[in-house]
């Protein structure tokens, strides 16, 4: 008994890694490319940990860990300068050719076999960061959670890999705020179940307030069914989904085999409105859960679910 | 009190647990409502809360706590030794194992109750075989074996966990398996356990007098005219078929089939009929309760309710460990 409850916490451990890091696999375009321009270095920067980080020089090496980070750095241009990913970085397709350096854990050996002189990557909290910083490597933490995060991490990573990340920062804001506007004058907006895990379908994970997902809703015209959770990504009892009738469900585990045909199937959930009017939508976890250069489209694509008739 | 009242008494708390169990949820429901929905009307959302979710889910707990109770009765029985259960000798991991592998190589539920079945049949008949010598099963050994079988179990569980990419993506599957915790299900799901749980009772009933001779040891029973070595068989075949059902439906429960048998058996005897019969109504009724707490104590997050049964079991089985030893010291 001693030896499951250890287990468990082990599993639980696994749980709390893989939610920032491994939400998921697909396709989809990169944002364009803008050429690196010539910056200052040495590059003073602050990261998303408070840390002061100073860049030497233009980062030739540069090792990934997060799919977002890729994603930002081959949309700032220098996806030739990255070495080393994470298992989960997919997107865009180059970056798959990279050195593998682990998933849920990261292989701090293979890490430092790749000689980087800049690692970036999201939190982690069983002590990889400080480990990597320990052995005399430059490692800047970008961990974006809010929609707001997103613009900081281009300008933050442009900065700090000599690539003009303001540039990216307002691409992305300005198609945004473009969504923003058009579903702002919209007489309606759909009560929406974001599905983020729900291999207990008696308790789903969903998205909260806190989480760029929910933000993503609110701007693309709908009413998140978890408005009023208490945590980024909060676990809904089925009862509670039943009983906030969601008009639209987005089914952001359809990578991992999830349809709308088992959604219906689910005990109970045959009662809400999303099921009942087959609004029951797959959408693409590399797309929709990462909050990086293509939010933008993700918010496009939310938008057009959520109201087909106005974004055609 | 008279056997007959006791079984009554049972009965009763077990109507009243299931009743209160269904009134009460994450969605705070009127009576009437409540009412409504189970005789086919009110509207939908209500409807569905309680007739797809909130029923289901209670069942599956009675189904889950009265097999458990009913395993640890044999065991304990059978090595008349109070300190018995699915999980001591290993079939509960055994299970638990089964089912992760179900989830690792299959990755869905529909395969995970004949594994879980086949992974507790092959742990009991492992355990048994080990501890077999000379013709004679001897507790000591039935334990020693169980506890190794479930460090192996977990062993292996942690390496399918770290070797297989797909079965990290599930995570949160096996952790409900390891941890346990009663979900909604489906009616044929729900049915084929009911069926199954009730030919393990079933079993167990037959099994109960010939247990009944073991209670002087199992030489005695021999001389009595029992077959103890078929005995000894069917007891953990029986047993794994009700912890099989039980850990597919629920996961890893843990001490509802240590303390349920061993309170019942203050309360109507020895006597291993009454004792099977109280068993399945009274661990039913503690585990609709249990998954109750789970359900409302922290909500509106919800304890898995191997963690209601933990903190309550655990207490009891050291205060039942502390007098076993006072008493032999």
């Amino acid at each position: 008994m001693v030896l499951v409850i250890r287990l468990t916490r082990r599993a639980l451990l696994l749980v709390a890694l893989l939610l920032p890091v491994a939400c998921a696999p697909g396709t989809g375009a990169p944002a364009p490319t803008p050429a690196p321009t010539t910056a200052a270095f040495p590059a003073r920067v602050v990261d998303f940990q408070g840390r002061d980080v100073v860049v030497a020089g233009a980062p030739q090496r540069i090792v990934s860990i997060g799919p977002s980070n890729t994603e930002f750095l081959f949309a700032l241009g220098v996806g030739d300068r990255v070495v080393g990913t994470d298992d989960f970085s997919d997107e865009p397709a180059a970056a798959r050719a990279a050195e593998k350096v682990g998933g849920v854990k990261v292989n701090l050996e293979k890490v430092l076999a790749l000689r980087p002189d800049l690692v970036v990557t999201v939190q982690i909290s069983d002590g990889t960061i400080e480990r990597l910083a320990a052995a005399s490597l430059t490692v800047l933490v970008v961990d974006p959670q809010g929609l707001s995060d997103v613009a900081r991490s281009a300008i933050l990573l442009g900065r700090a890999v000599g690539a003009d990340g303001e540039r990216l920062a307002r691409d992305v804001t300005r198609r945004l705020d473009a969504v923003r506007e058009k579903t702002k004058a919209l007489a309606t907006r759909p009560r929406v179940f974001h599905e983020v895990d729900a291999t207990d379908p008696a308790k789903p994970f969903t998205v909260g307030p806190g989480s760029f997902v929910h933000d993503l809703i609110e701007l693309a015209g709908g009413t998140n069914v978890a408005a009023r959770a208490a945590s980024p990504y909060p676990q809904l009892s089925a009862e509670e989904l039943v009983r906030s009738d969601p008009e639209v469900i987005v089914l952001a585990d359809a990578d991992y085999g999830v349809t709308p045909e088992q959604v219906a199937a689910r005990p109970g959930w045959g009662a809400t409105s999303a099921v009942r009017n087959k609004r029951v939508v797959p959408v693409s976890a590399n797309l929709v859960s990462r909050p990086g250069p293509r939010v933008a489209e993700a918010a496009e694509l939310l938008a057009r679910t959520f109201h087909p008739t106005a974004f055609r | 009190m008279t056997k007959v009242a006791a079984l009554a008494a049972l009965a009763v708390a077990l109507a009243l647990s299931v009743v209160v169990a269904v009134a009460a949820g994450a969605v705070p429901l009127a009576p009437g409502d409540v009412v409504r929905a189970l005789l086919g009307g009110g509207d939908a959302g209500a409807s569905a809360i309680v007739r797809e979710l909130r029923l289901p889910r209670v069942l599956a707990a009675a189904l889950v706590g009265g097999a458990l109770a009913v395993a640890g009765a044999l065991l304990q029985g059978l090595l008349r030794n109070p300190l018995a259960d699915p999980y001591v000798t290993g079939t509960a991991a055994g299970a638990a194992l089964g089912a992760v592998v179900a989830i690792a190589a299959f990755g869905g539920a529909l395969l995970s109750a004949p594994l879980a079945f086949a992974g507790a049949l092959v742990a009991a008949l492992l355990v048994w075989r080990i501890a077999r010598v000379g013709g004679r099963v001897t507790t000591l050994t039935v334990l020693l074996a169980g506890v190794v079988l479930t460090s192996f179990a977990g062993a292996v569980v942690t390496l399918l966990l770290v070797a297989n990419d797909r079965l990290a993506l599930r995570l949160r599957a096996v952790v409900d398996v390891l941890v346990g915790g009663v979900t909604a299900r489906g009616a044929t799901e729900l049915a084929v356990a009911a069926l199954v749980v009730a030919t393990g009772v079933g079993w167990a009933l037959v099994l109960a007098r010939r247990l009944d001779a073991y209670a002087f040891g199992e030489e005695t029973a021999a001389t009595l005219g029992v077959d103890t070595e078929r005995t000894t068989a069917s007891v953990l075949g029986a047993t794994a078929l009700l912890t099989g059902a039980a850990v597919a439906l629920a996961g890893m429960v843990a001490f509802v089939g240590l303390v349920v048998p061993h309170v019942l058996r203050g309360v109507v005897g020895a006597s291993h009929r009454a004792l099977v019969a109280a068993c399945f109504l009274g661990g039913a009724a503690a585990l609709v309760l249990a998954d109750l707490g789970a359900r409302t104590v922290l909500a509106p997050v919800e304890l898995p309710v191997g963690v209601v049964t933990g903190l309550v079991g655990a207490p009891f089985f050291l205060s039942l460990l502390a007098r076993t030893a006072r008493r032999s010291a």
